[in-house]
């Protein structure tokens, strides 16, 4: 046996054997420390890690059991022998209890000390062997724990609800969220869960908790927790495996989806009323030529000709409505080009008026128009002002009465030029003053019948003017008038 | 002959059912708003009533229905759709929706003279 660096500490008050031990162990290749009382034997042996101590039972100062005690309180490795000349069986049977490896009885031959030393090194490497993989096993525990905790933090903090099922329909496991996207209180760890969950995720639990094969796919449902899309989760259920691919049970991953119900809502409510209104013309048109081409009926020509008319504003209608509806879509989409550019308000309304020449003339309305002085430029896009403007005077003098009139009054006011726009028209009524500016509201009652229209024109104003982060306000009196007032912001 | 009242917002389609039912004979009313069809109804007691589904609001002429109904007016009333297939949702005659039939727009003049001979023939085998 090779003992080359193992570190022996000989602890024994008699000096000649002290020193002829130590000599003779190094002569055989050991490190080899001495004490020589028990205080500088538990001193050192304490300190230092010894592979092994040779002990002597009588000193003067400290019994050997005690060096003996303390060393291996300390150093549970060292293995420490019990040398004495008087042996006796208790102190033997004591020396072990303490932790001893084994017993050398005075005086001993060479052959019988290092026969000892080199069983109780053997021992000594089983130990340190232990020791290595004691310590390497716990680095991997507590890895798992770390690796585990993180796991743990990660699932708690995802916004989806995670939920695991095992196969008798009992909690595993579930985050946070899980217990609010199924709005519930409280789930306890092994409690049975399939009474508790909304029947649609029930019934696709049930299918992979009672196939006889495990199903290999996950399954998908949208359940709605709370009603009036309130509160909507999308629940996709998923087989988890053992590791020998056995059913062990089944994950359901809980996702609000709320949000994007309600846009659908939104955009199918918008897509019906899209639908009413292109259908509406269309079904007018197609009853007028279904009558004029329908034999049994017999409709004089007058009244073809007629037909045929407002079969053509009707169509003209249409055609107005679905460049409106582009032009919305456009902005939606903000494909919109804008070449923005310094505006002259004063020339802006000029152009506008004299594009709506026609209309005033036909239905001999006087414009007013009073512009301040020096009011400072807009920037924006031309095309974008001259439509808002249009749209407004436009309505202004549909809805006007004959030979009415229209002010238009252009001032500063802090950041904003405010244009207020005045007609002697029909006004509105209060409810139908809040819902002006909805898309395809148009006010309906005695004095607009015949009045056509697509009901996007102020939709279409009013995002134009908050695209430039200003507003339109509006006051009317029914059957009165209307004023429109618009907020646009300048760069002073 | 039997007389017949037209409610709808669209004037145009007013006029040509006008022309087709005329044509067949029937005697005709017509009202553009909830409130004018109820005063009209009232007075003059039609044995049929066409009644457009969306008015001013979407549903406008089902709750115009409901208000028949409640009131005891139990004229056959005939639905006028428009855009019911289109989104996706079908009305069913039933208890939740009073009224004994419908027809889509646009009308085919050979749809809407059958459907209402047939409410009339019930009508009057009904009253008997």
């Amino acid at each position: 046996m090779q003992h080359e660096n193992v570190k022996i500490l000989i602890v024994d008050d008699e000096k000649g054997l002290r020193e002829g031990s130590k000599r003779l162990l190094e002569s055989e290749g050991y490190c080899v420390d001495t004490a020589e009382n028990g205080t500088k034997g538990i001193e050192l042996g304490t300190s230092h890690d010894y592979d092994l101590a040779v002990i002597d039972l009588k000193m003067p100062d400290i019994e050997g059991t005690d060096v003996l005690r303390e060393i291996k309180n300390k150093r549970p490795n060292t293995i420490c022998f019990i040398a004495t000349a008087y042996a006796s069986y208790d102190t033997a049977v004591e020396s072990t209890r303490l932790g001893a490896f084994s017993y050398i009885p005075k005086p001993f031959t060479p052959e019988e000390l290092f026969n000892h030393l080199d069983q109780g090194y053997r021992q000594r490497l089983l130990l340190l062997e232990a020791e290595k993989l004691k310590e390497e096993r716990e680095a991997t525990l507590l890895e798992v724990a770390h690796e585990k905790s993180r796991l743990k933090t990660i699932i708690e903090s995802l916004s989806s609800g995670v939920l695991l099922i095992n196969s008798e329909g009992e909690v595993v496991y579930y985050n946070h969220s899980t217990l609010q996207k199924l709005d519930i209180d409280n789930l306890e760890i092994g409690e049975y869960i399939l009474d508790k969950l909304p029947g649609q995720i029930v019934d696709i639990i049930n299918q992979f908790l009672k196939s006889d094969n495990i199903i290999q796919k996950s399954i998908t449902t949208q359940v709605e927790i709370r009603p009036n899309t309130e509160l909507v989760i999308d629940a996709t259920c998923s087989p988890v495996p053992h590791p020998d691919g056995s059913f062990a049970g089944v994950a359901v991953v809980l996702k609000n989806i709320t949000g994007f119900k309600q846009v659908e809502h939104v955009k199918n409510q918008f897509v019906s009323m899209v639908a009413h209104e292109l259908k509406t013309p269309i079904a007018a048109v197609l009853g007028f030529i279904k009558l004029i081409l329908d034999e049994k009926i017999h409709v004089p020509y007058e009244q073809q000709r007629d037909f045929l008319g407002r079969s053509h504003t009707r169509l003209q209608g249409l055609l107005d409505l679905v460049n409106d509806l582009l032009d919305i879509s456009r902005m939606e989409l903000k494909t919109k080009q804008r070449e923005i550019q310094e505006l002259d308000i004063k020339e802006v309304l000029i152009s506008t008026l004299q594009f709506l020449e026609f209309e005033l003339k036909k239905k001999d309305i006087s414009v007013d128009t009073t512009i301040g002085d020096n009011l400072p430029k807009l920037n924006a896009d031309q095309n974008e002002i001259i439509r808002v403007f249009t749209n407004i005077l436009s309505n202004a003098i549909k809805y006007n009465k004959d030979s009415g009139s229209i002010k238009i009054n252009c001032s500063l006011k802090g950041n904003f030029l405010v244009t207020n726009i005045t007609d002697t028209g029909v006004g509105l009524k209060p409810e139908e003053k809040e819902r002006l500016f909805q898309e395809f509201f148009r006010a309906k009652n005695k004095h607009t019948r015949g009045i056509s229209g697509t009901g996007l024109g102020l939709t279409i104003v009013k995002r134009i003017v908050e695209s430039y982060h200003g507003k339109i306000e509006v006051e009317s009196e029914f059957e009165k008038g209307t004023t429109f007032t618009l907020y646009i912001p300048i760069n002073k | 002959m039997a007389l017949i009242a037209i409610i709808d917002d669209d004037p145009d389609i007013i006029e040509a059912s006008t022309l087709v039912l005329k044509s067949k004979g029937y005697d005709i009313i017509s009202a553009g708003n909830p409130d004018e069809a109820y005063e009209m109804v009232k007075d003059q007691n039609p044995n049929l009533i066409i009644l457009d589904v969306m008015m001013d609001e979407p549903d406008d002429g089902f709750f115009l229905a409901q208000k028949f109904r409640r009131e005891g007016i139990k004229t056959p009333i005939l639905m006028y759709t428009s855009v019911s297939k289109t989104i996706g949702f079908e009305y069913g005659s039933g208890e939740m929706v009073p009224v004994d039939d419908f027809v889509e727009k646009p009308i085919s003049p050979d749809q809407l003279v059958e459907k209402v001979e047939a409410l009339l023939k019930k009508e009057l085998k009904g009253s008997e």
